[in-house]
């Protein structure tokens, strides 16, 4: 436990708390094999969570912030052990709790939505069952009374057509629909705290924000406490009256949001703050790649009884981007931004319009490094497959190799690695690595980075501009994330449902949005100033 | 409901490709009919005289328009091993057995492996979890004419449960015949169960691990619920695949279950006719079995529809 800790300024005996954690440390086997071999997730975590307050906790993968929540629900996995410490809900001891008064509290006092709602939610249940679920446990009202508040709890969360969504199945809505669906089976029992981890982290930056409001005024309405979990900080920024930063299992700060954020005393916070990656390079002027009226079909695939479909995903696109150029391309999810890295390096061939490249094709970058590295080889042998088409001995190929796993930022060591032990960070470092081994000047990373935690975030980016530095590199950067883009960025071009509304200098494009749908994006991203 | 006609329109088509290709093949295959037929005494004349009176001589395409054009009436021809019996009745008589063997089989199938499942994955680690999956090892190992011995041994010559080779008409003893056919609807369900349990049970295992199991505990669900009414569901579609998997196989006949318990199903009816070189016996069998194949799969595809609403088609 650190003794820098402890920052909270608010005089404790004052307020009134309804959750209290202190000391709390719980451990994992680091194998599951040797369950005496253990690893602490939680050291000494202590903070309270006043009533009718939304609380912040904020901090990166593995910080512990999620084994708190769990911890909270009782839903550690069974391996894990609460060493030391206490949980007091509200005069009630939570740790060592027998799991049947624990059910009782589960869905009726606590209550919890996860990250992704899609697989949150059952697949093979309508809606409307799985929110009255929540009532038929906890209550013994009529079948009618449960049908009656399950409807209100949908109208609550901002849901239309309540009447068509509770019979139909989660695959059927959209990502903010399901996230709210989500929130309505939390909240029908009036749980005294919900506890919301990564809430709305999978969710596109418009869909997000209008989530965040919907919290905001559930909370507001109801006065339900909030613990919201979040690796990014414009999130707790926007609804957090208190934060908490954890780091390795401890909590390094806490406080009111704008004591911890704008005046942050820890130098870990600090980092956490100012994580924004700095762009000084300027592109050259030579075309890499130009785009000249290209329309982009998405194809449905040959089907004995139904005519070829073609639905256009891309609408008359006319894009330059020059060589040693970061440029951005952003809009929601839908609006044909992967479609146009997929026609760039050949995986979707059914396109109209003129494409030219100055080199060879881009090669690419993809979101889930973890699926686009072979789990059943060694890095050296992923790697070594990018140079074949190359005529070297085997063991200039290794070279070649190990000087590139240093040029990302990698020792030797991770030659004989397979993709499984590495993080998420280093596999994504590994995925960019191959791109450069082909000896292409020119990556398209399609949401590169949207998996990873901000500080590997942010390493990842420097990591990028630091190649682009010393060789030039072009980079079409994907992404949804306004903030991103707009610190990493050259140019950034805005897509909405496949058309280019707009294509500025990031600057300009920030300061002086043309279109209507730029400004909105702007508005609805969480950046603040 | 569109799509059940795209699917019954793909159904037709399949089998009547397949009944093309039988027939090319049987043209293709070297033995001679007219030969298997008049024996291999016959003289050239004799032989030239039956390939006229048995069609033989004419094209393959005049041949094949007449085999279908009798099939489609259910007429496939005389059998050549048995003099002046029809294919159709030859079928007739033994798919009663071979239908009542696959069905009994299937709810034996039912009835053990979804129980089982349960239990082990309840008693995870357990002991119980343990003796399941031993028994799995077992029966999943054990060939099934070994377990058709040890299963006559048992259940017919020391229990005296049934008398084997002595089985009864089903249309003179149909309570008697069911009871007899239950002993080789075990010989066939043993193995089919063990690997139903173990795929079902791995099918839970993963569906537990869900997402959408931890939201089900987070609203205060208790294990037996979740079990129940979240996970069984899900955990049971990829099942029904492999289920009419083994339906389409027992269906086909067990030749093996048949063979030990003296049964008079299209199993052995099948082995017979090939080795006599009795074409349109085996051809009507090809014509059954694909359809019966055919059949299954697009009774699973209408099924998923009903129970996993991810494939429902808008």
């Amino acid at each position: 436990m650190s003794e820098n800790r402890s920052t909270t300024t608010v005089n404790q005996e004052a307020r009134d708390i309804l959750l209290s954690i202190r000391d709390l440390t719980v451990s994992f086997p680091i194998r599951d094999d040797e369950p005496e071999i253990r690893e602490t997730i939680l050291d000494h975590v202590s903070f309270d969570i006043p009533r009718g307050k939304v609380v912040g906790v904020v901090g990166e993968s593995g910080s512990g912030k999620s084994m708190t929540s769990l911890a909270i629900m009782g839903l550690l996995r069974e391996t894990a052990r609460i060493e030391t410490g206490s949980i007091d809900f509200d005069g009630i001891e939570l740790v060592g709790l027998d799991e049947k008064t624990y059910r009782g509290l589960r869905g009726d006092e606590l209550s919890m939505i996860f990250q992704e709602p899609m697989t949150s939610l059952n697949p093979v249940m309508k809606i409307g069952p799985q929110v009255e679920e929540t009532l038929q446990l906890h209550t013994k009202f009529s079948d009618a009374e449960i049908h009656k508040r399950a409807r209100e709890a949908l109208e609550n969360v901002g849901l239309e057509d309540v009447d068509e969504i509770i019979n139909q199945y989660p695959h059927q809505l959209s990502g903010g629909q399901r996230q709210r669906v989500m929130i309505a089976q939390a909240m029908v029992n009036r749980p005294q705290l919900l506890i919301a981890d990564e809430a709305t982290t999978a969710l596109d930056t418009i869909v997000q924000a209008r989530i965040l409001d919907l919290l905001r005024e559930i909370h507001e309405k109801s006065g339900v406490s909030i613990l919201f979990i979040s690796h990014d900080l414009n999130v707790i920024r926007r609804i957090a009256d208190e934060v908490v930063v954890m780091y390795h299992g401890q909590v390094v700060e806490s406080g009111t949001t704008s004591e911890v954020l704008d005046h942050p005393k820890e130098a870990y916070t600090k980092t956490l703050v100012q994580h924004a990656p700095d762009v000084d390079t300027l592109a050259s002027g030579h075309p890499i790649l130009r785009m000249e009226h290209v329309n982009i079909f998405y194809d449905d695939g040959f089907s004995l009884f139904k005519k070829r479909e073609k639905e256009q995903i891309v609408k008359d696109l006319t894009l330059t981007m020059y060589k040693g150029e970061i440029l951005g391309v952003v809009g929601e999810s839908g609006s044909g931004k992967s479609t146009i890295a997929k026609v760039l390096t050949g995986l979707n061939t059914c396109y109209d319009g003129l494409i030219t490249f100055a080199e060879d094709r881009p090669q690419m970058v993809f979101q889930d490094p973890m699926g686009s590295l072979n789990p059943a080889h060694k890095i050296g042998w992923i790697m070594t497959e990018a140079l074949r088409g190359q005529k070297l001995s085997r063991a200039e190929k290794k070279e070649k190799v190990i000087a590139m796993l240093h040029a990302v930022g990698l020792e030797e060591s991770f030659y004989d690695r397979m993709p499984r032990q590495l993080s998420g960070g280093q596999r994504q470092r590994i995925s960019i690595g191959l791109c450069l081994l082909t000896g292409c000047g020119f990556l398209i990373a399609d949401e590169a980075v949207s998996a990873l935690d901000v500080t590997v975030q942010s390493q990842i980016l420097e990591l990028l501009l630091d190649l682009h530095k010393k060789h030039g590199l072009s980079i079409l950067f994907i992404s949804h994330d306004l903030n991103l883009v707009r610190h990493f960025c050259h140019r950034v071009a805005v897509l909405k449902d496949g058309e280019l509304v707009e294509c500025a200098s990031a600057e300009e494009l920030y300061r002086d949005p043309k279109s209507d749908y730029t400004k909105a994006l702007l508005a609805a991203s969480v950046a603040k100033g | 409901m569109n799509y059940i006609v795209k699917k019954v329109l793909t159904l037709i088509i399949t089998v009547l490709a397949i009944t093309i290709l039988t027939f090319v093949t049987f043209t293709v295959i070297p033995g001679d009919a007219a030969v298997a037929k008049a024996g291999v005494d016959a003289s050239d004349e004799q032989l030239e005289a039956l390939r006229e009176e048995m069609g033989l001589n004419d094209s393959i395409w005049t041949r094949y328009t007449r085999w279908i054009g009798g099939a489609l009436k259910g007429d496939f021809g005389y059998s050549y091993q048995y003099n002046n019996v029809t294919v159709s009745y030859l079928i007739k008589t033994r798919l009663p057995v071979t239908l009542m063997l696959a069905g009994l089989s299937l709810l034996l199938i039912i009835v053990f492996s979804i129980p089982l499942s349960l239990l082990a994955v309840k008693f995870r680690g357990g002991w119980i979890d343990h003796v399941i999956s031993g028994a799995n090892q077992v029966a999943m190992a054990i060939p099934s004419f070994f377990m058709g011995i040890l299963i006559t041994f048992v259940f017919g010559l020391v229990l005296k449960w049934f008398q084997p080779g002595n089985f009864p008409s089903p249309s003179e003893n149909f309570w008697g015949s069911v009871g007899y056919l239950m002993f080789p609807a075990l010989t066939v369900a043993i193995p089919k169960i063990a690997m139903t349990v173990k795929f079902l049970r791995s099918s839970i295992e993963k569906e537990t691990k869900e997402d959408y199991v931890r939201t089900a505990k987070s609203k205060g669900n208790d294990e037996q619920r979740i079990l129940y009414v979240h996970v069984l569901r899900a955990a049971l579609i990829p099942v029904i695949t492999f289920i009419a998997l083994v339906l389409a196989e027992i269906m086909a006949g067990s030749i093996v279950a048949e063979q030990v318990f003296t049964l008079n199903g299209i199993g052995r009816l099948l082995i017979t006719s090939i080795s006599a070189r009795d074409y349109p016996v085996v051809e009507a069998i090809v014509v059954y079995l694909t359809s019966v194949v055919v059949v299954i799969n697009t009774l699973v595809d209408i099924l998923y529809q009903l129970i996993d609403p991810r494939v429902r088609v808008s």
